[in-house]
């Protein structure tokens, strides 16, 4: 392993390069773990020549990504690389423009601004975001250094999936599915809201093979995805709805007699309520989702007479307001089947068994106990970041600290958040390009890489524990952020022990991380570094002991719980979504996927991904194109009361109408920015984003 | 056992990894790996199917073949093709002869690049880096079956080169079911058509038809039993040298376009053209007679070499039974500058019924019609005015019927369509969205 010298010592670390490169001349090969906010954690090998990342190519250990990384995988050679990476700290000078400094120089700003700042107002008008841009033991770290500084305020909440994660929690008791190479035993596979074709490509692999062994693959989604190209049937119901089509189809099932009532009887819990309660009626589910009552019977009957089934919900479905209740309807259907706890069967919707080291696990950990969260003030919705931002009293909120993050250009309400962002008078962003929340910032500190410092990651979906080892020197003045905070602590002389804030280099990074991982005899870092590691106590199909940690102990369709804690009702029902008047002015939906070629806004800024994929479009039906006399390639209006954009637009018979989709991720100089046109709104429970219920007029831009 | 690309469309999901692998492992400044998609813009009712391709290093390399500056070879150990940069004239002949789009033409460099398999590499023992990066396994590298199993992929480009690509799965060629059903209706997009580019042709129509017209002078010349004016043959074949010359990405290395005597008939046209320049140039100024003969009947030669240029790319009826072949026209052109009815009316019916049925062809009937029109009736005018000898010696008859023959030759570009992937996809999609919609 390399051994890194304090960055602050300049000569020093020159001289130590020097010697280092003449060993380093041959190339090495190293395992190593794709940190990003993906399902698919990808192990993949690295070939390092010369302090440099020369080659990515696959590690076939890892069962559930043999095949190696995706394109954005690939595309680490050129980012790693880049020369538009932000290498050495950046003040904003009063032109607006940006200006190199010293280490020295920034952690001196830094450090007196914040030190200012809490002695006039307070540490808690310090809002210290974190995104989700880089998984790993070590973000830890900041906390330490917060707390010691006397805690800050930070936000609650989550982005991404929390509606469905506290959903599944709520009825099975934890988060978990099958190793993802069982998909293969499933008979029927309904892919429901999920696009594992951009965002999961390596379960595609397991998707053909269950489907070359027969398998019936459906798919459920408004939009004719790549993942759809592959199945047998394309259900596309209107967005937002897909509650009321798992309602009609449970309804189905117990009318039909589809239901496995041996498994019920034994495992749920308020199959008689949820029997009595559930009065939605073919006709109504027709009208509210657009699907036919016949193959709203149809796909009852495959669901309930075809198994094993394996449902694989995705999140987009739950970034709405009726999310939570929306997940744990379709979530319903595997149980009212008897598909939990089988090989070939479940409910795929996040696989937390690799979470070893996680005191509270997801999603409860986005909202903690306020006793043990002392002394921070989780006083921010993550959904509603910059209202929130802007109504926080006593004290106000004067500065920010943001890493991992992009929330000017991913969080609700764009407009909204920069006002907010404005009104601060000191921003600190970690940030490795100069993305659109970076450029608003005081101060830039170059962000490290995957390769530049070791860590320990777990994974959503495989149940691999994996060592993401350091393999190079950070280019420039590029320091990790336990290095960061490691510095800036001395420096306003918090007292820290090392265990909290390890020393500056990758050796006692590796040590923090040897005493981190203590406590799990089965899982060394020595280990680690071999190979990825089954995560211990795994249950390969997930629930094959029929233990559920529900208060009840048994599959919780009727949850007090979820009426206690979020105010619904206590079994899976529908509501639709209600527009003001105002907003029924605007007449179609809006929603914003991710893509293949980024995770949120990352990866897209590379030459490699502009170069391999089409550039970014609005996509809307042809009926809705011809109404408004849109054709391809020209440049149209996207507006409703929050904002605008303007952007090239492409008129595809992927989008049925009503609809009008651009993702997300993509930045303000490529016409990107979709959430300038999304309020800031939580969803039903688990404080989650409802990003997808907002709607939108479009017109041409002449 | 021969190593080569297994693909398996059921996995592929168009994601583009192995391009990007491609291009990061080599430095591309072009795109030697792409997926080509049958029905892109996803119409209801039309399968639709990804196919990842790159150059399939054939056993009959046609690019080899045909590669007029042995600019092509085939490294031993690996059985690639590797083309190599440094000797190609940017003539772009390997792009015809390819049915999978394969050499692709950097214009920054002004020459070809193409998939050299990682030859490198895949000698240490590494794969491929494309085939490596496929994050479904959809595109491996490895042993090809034998022989090659049935498999019903009747639309992929086969012109019997052999190519190391094999799909692994089973067609599946069955359309996605969606619902709510939709009908399908006129608003359903279709994929913009490439148009045609003429411009990067444009050299070549100059080309031939002035060759063609200096073999008609030298007809005309012969059994009128006068010399060809020097004023007017040098100055038409300097154009013409000059056109073909133009024509090239990489113009000071020309004389490497006679490098492949042995395989390529580009090289053998080229030959063949400096020869005829040569002896018909010398001619003017020595004035024999017999030199004469001799000139005309390379030029004949010249003029079936280039023809076989063509016809060596696209085998199809629609060229090899084109109206615009130089062979052809010459003898018209001569004839009518000679004068002489019997053998232009017969010439000329010929061309004529070629014309016609090519007006006929459904796949080209709307799109250029106003050319095709245009030249059969100028071909008919001027026909007219020489059987009637009323005025065929007017400058504007001539004019009408030299404009008739150019843009015959134009026609022959438009008609000439080398087998490809693409047109293939495009030809298919257009006849399936027939059977299928009824709108």
């Amino acid at each position: 392993m390399l051994i890194r010298p304090g960055y602050l010592r300049k000569p020093v670390r020159r001289q130590a390069v020097m010697h280092d490169q003449q060993e380093k001349w041959r190339m090495e090969e190293f395992v190593t773990a794709c940190p990003r906010n993906c399902y698919s954690t990808c192990t993949f090998k690295v070939q390092v020549e010369n302090n440099r990342i020369i080659r990515i190519l696959p590690y076939s250990g890892n069962l559930a990504t043999p095949e190696g990384p995706c394109i954005k995988g690939l595309s680490y050679i050129e980012r790693t690389n880049s020369s538009e990476r932000i290498i050495h700290p950046l003040i904003r000078m009063s032109s607006g423009e940006f200006k190199e400094i010293s280490t020295k120089e920034a952690f001196d700003i830094i450090s007196d601004k914040l030190g200012s700042i809490k002695e006039k107002w307070g540490s808690h008008s310090i809002l210290w975001y974190k995104g989700s841009g880089m998984s790993g033991l070590t973000n830890e770290i900041g906390s330490a250094f917060w707390k010691a500084f006397g805690g800050t305020t930070v936000t609650y909440g989550n982005l991404c999936w929390s509606a469905g994660l506290e959903a599944v929690r709520l009825t099975l008791g934890s988060v978990k599915h099958n190793v993802p190479w069982d998909l293969v035993n499933a008979k029927t596979i309904v892919i429901w809201g999920k696009n594992p074709a951009e965002t999961n490509i390596q379960e595609i692999a397991f998707i053909a093979a269950a489907k070359e062994k027969g398998s019936t693959i459906i798919v459920i989604d408004p939009l004719r995805t790549p993942t759809a190209d592959k199945a047998d049937i394309l259900f596309s119901p209107k967005p937002g709805t897909d509650g009321a089509l798992a309602l009609a189809i449970a309804r189905v099932l117990i009318d039909y007699n589809l239901v496995d009532y041996e498994f019920v009887a034994k495992y749920v819990k308020g199959f008689e309520e949820f029997k009595l309660s559930v009065n939605i009626t073919l006709s109504e589910a027709e009208l509210i989702t657009g699907i036919p009552e016949e193959n709203i019977i149809d796909l009852a009957h495959i669901i309930g007479s075809n198994g094993p089934v394996t449902i694989l919900p995705g999140y987009g479905l739950q970034r709405h307001l009726n999310g939570g209740q929306t997940i744990r309807s379709i979530l319903l259907l595997s149980v009212l089947t008897g598909n939990i706890g089988k090989s070939g069967s479940g409910f795929n919707y996040a696989n937390l068994q690799s979470y070893i080291f996680d005191d509270i696990k997801e999603p409860e950990s986005y909202y903690p106990d306020p006793e043990n969260d002392n002394p921070f003030r989780r006083t921010i919705s993550m959904a509603k970041l910059g209202a929130d931002m802007l109504n926080t009293r006593d004290p106000e909120l004067k500065a920010a600290w943001i890493e991992r993050g992009n929330p000017v250009l991913q969080s609700p309400d764009t407009n909204i958040i920069k006002r907010a962002f404005s009104d601060l008078t000191f921003i600190v962003a970690v940030e490795q390009f100069m993305t659109d929340t970076a450029s608003l910032a005081d101060i830039i500190l170059p962000a490290k890489d995957m390769f530049e410092q070791s860590d320990i990651i777990g994974s959503y979906w495989s149940p691999y524990i994996q060592f993401k080892p350091g393999v190079i020197h950070p280019p420039g003045d590029v320091m990790p952020e336990s290095e960061i905070y490691f510095h800036l602590a001395k420096r306003m002389n918090l007292n820290i022990s090392k265990e909290l804030i390890p020393e500056p280099g990758n050796d006692n990074i590796e040590k923090w991380l040897e005493d981190r991982s203590r406590g799990f005899s089965e899982i060394t870092i020595d280990q680690l570094k071999t190979a990825p590691l089954i995560a211990t106590g795994l249950q390969e199909i997930a629930w094959e002991d029929m233990c559920f940690e529900t208060p009840s102990g048994k599959i919780e369709i009727y949850s007090s719980e979820a009426m206690k804690k979020w105010g619904v009702s206590p079994l899976p029902d529908y509501s639709g979504i209600i527009h003001s008047p105002e907003e029924e002015k605007f007449p179609l939906e809006f929603i914003t996927p991710n893509t293949g070629s980024r995770i949120h806004s990352q990866f897209g800024n590379l030459k490699i991904i502009k170069e391999t994929n089409t550039e970014p479009v609005i996509r809307i039906s042809p009926l809705d194109a011809n109404k408004r006399c849109i054709s391809t390639g020209q440049k149209i209006r996207v507006f409703n009361l929050n904002g605008e954009l303007i952007s090239k637009v492409k008129v595809s018979n992927r989008v049925p109408s009503g609809l009008v989709v651009f993702p997300n991720g993509i930045w303000f100089n490529e016409g990107g920015g979709v959430n300038k046109l999304i309020s800031g709104m939580e969803t039903d429970i688990g404080f989650g984003a409802a990003y997808h219920d907002n709607r939108v007029e479009i017109e041409r831009v002449d | 056992m021969r190593k080569g690309f297994l693909f398996d469309q059921n996995k592929c999901v168009n994601c583009n990894a192995c391009s990007a692998a491609c291009i990061l492992e080599n430095n591309w400044k072009v795109h030697p790996r792409n997926i080509y998609t049958f029905n892109s813009e996803a119409e209801i009712l039309l399968p639709l199917l990804n196919v990842s391709l790159a150059c399939n290093h054939c056993e009959s390399a046609v690019c080899m073949d045909g590669c007029p500056s042995s600019a092509y070879s085939r490294e031993v150990i690996t059985g690639a093709i590797i083309h190599d940069e440094s000797k190609c004239i940017g003539c772009k002949y390997c792009q015809w002869n390819c049915p999978y789009d394969a050499p692709k033409f950097d214009s920054e460099k002004r020459t070809i690049a193409k998939c050299n398999l990682c030859y490198t590499g895949l000698i240490e023992g590494r794969l491929p880096a494309c085939s490596s990066a496929c994050p479904t396994g959809a595109l491996r590298f490895g042993q090809l079956s034998e022989p090659v199993p049935d498999r019903d992929y009747s639309w992929f480009p086969d012109k019997m080169l052999n190519p190391a690509f094999e799909f692994t799965s089973g067609n599946n060629y069955a359309p996605l079911k969606i619902i709510p059903e939709k009908m399908p209706c006129e608003t359903d997009q279709k994929p913009v058509k490439e148009e045609k580019n003429f411009s990067g042709e444009l050299s070549l129509i100059i080309f031939s038809f002035l060759v063609t017209i200096s073999v008609s002078t030298l007809i005309s010349s012969l059994i009128r039993g006068v010399l060809p004016e020097k004023m007017i043959i040098i100055p038409m074949l300097i154009l013409a040298g000059l056109a073909s010359f133009f024509h090239l990405g990489r113009k000071l290395r020309s004389w490497r376009s006679v490098a492949n005597m042995k395989n390529s008939p580009l090289s053998r046209e080229v030959a063949a053209l400096i020869v005829f320049t040569f002896v018909t140039v010398v001619n003017t100024y020595l004035r024999f007679p017999s030199l004469l003969i001799v000139s005309l009947v390379i030029g004949l030669f010249l003029l079936a070499l280039i023809d076989g240029v063509y016809i060596y790319s696209d085998k199809s009826k629609s060229v090899i039974l084109h109206s615009g072949q130089t062979f052809l026209s010459a003898l018209l052109i001569g004839s009518f500058f000679s004068g002489i009815i019997l053998p232009f009316a017969f010439i000329a019916l010929i061309k004529l019924t070629l014309s016609i049925n090519s007006l006929k062809s459904s796949k080209i009937l709307i799109t250029y019609f106003g050319i095709r029109f245009l030249r059969i009736a100028f071909l008919i005018i001027s026909g007219l005015s020489l059987i009637s000898k009323i005025s065929y010696t007017e400058p504007s008859v001539y004019i009408i019927f030299l404009t008739g023959e150019l843009l015959d030759r134009i026609l022959f570009y438009i008609d000439f369509n080398p087998l490809n992937i693409k047109s293939l996809f495009e030809d298919r999609l257009k006849i399936e969205r027939d059977e299928k919609k009824r709108c």
